[in-house]
């Protein structure tokens, strides 16, 4: 039973996690807003780490590189954020 | 090398959901608080990891683990269904 309900919940998060890309896939394309192109990169890693994870059985040793995908997904947020909260130039200085 | 991986997870994870939620008490769309709350949940699910493989590893987590993700990610899915456009 246990068994049989971790793949299960794997693939429902891998779902969710690939929907999540979707959206704002769609959000950058209507706002060209880097900051949706960022989250829709970091929610497609997330989604192929979970589905390479649910598939596949690595061993005690190998497990911990499959989350280093997780690492970078992370990563992409905190940088969408960063970059977002910078000050914009005006483009006028010099001028 | 796997113990830091795991923690580092846990720890970047938080750094998201306060940077995002952050950003929604400043004054962002509700989307922030979404995605800040959909990090709070995977938080948890990288502290559950961190507790299954590092400090319990002869107890097996991964039910609860991938369980505290699917809500997070549930939590991100209504937001971005209901509550996005507000």
């Amino acid at each position: 039973m246990k068994a049989d309900l971790y793949p299960m919940l794997m693939g429902a998060v891998a779902m969710a996690s690939f929907v999540a890309t979707l959206f704002f896939l769609r959000f950058w394309t209507q706002t060209r807003d880097p900051l949706f192109l960022f989250f829709s990169a970091a929610f497609a890693l997330d989604t192929l780490s979970r589905v390479a994870l649910a598939m596949s059985h690595p061993s005690d040793e190998l497990e911990p590189f499959y989350y280093v995908a997780r690492l970078v997904m992370f990563g992409l947020i905190i940088a969408a954020i960063i970059q977002k909260n910078r000050p914009r130039r005006t483009g006028r200085q010099g001028n | 090398m796997g113990p830091a991986i795991y923690l580092l997870c846990s720890a970047a994870a938080a750094t998201c959901a306060y940077l995002l939620l952050q950003a929604y008490r400043r004054g962002g769309s509700r989307l922030l608080l979404w995605s800040g709350l959909c990090f709070v949940g995977l938080t948890i699910n990288n502290l559950i990891l961190v507790a299954d493989k590092v400090i319990v590893p002869h107890i097996d987590l991964s039910l609860y683990r991938t369980s505290a993700a699917l809500v997070a990610m549930t939590v991100l899915l209504y937001g971005l269904i209901w509550d996005a456009e507000r």
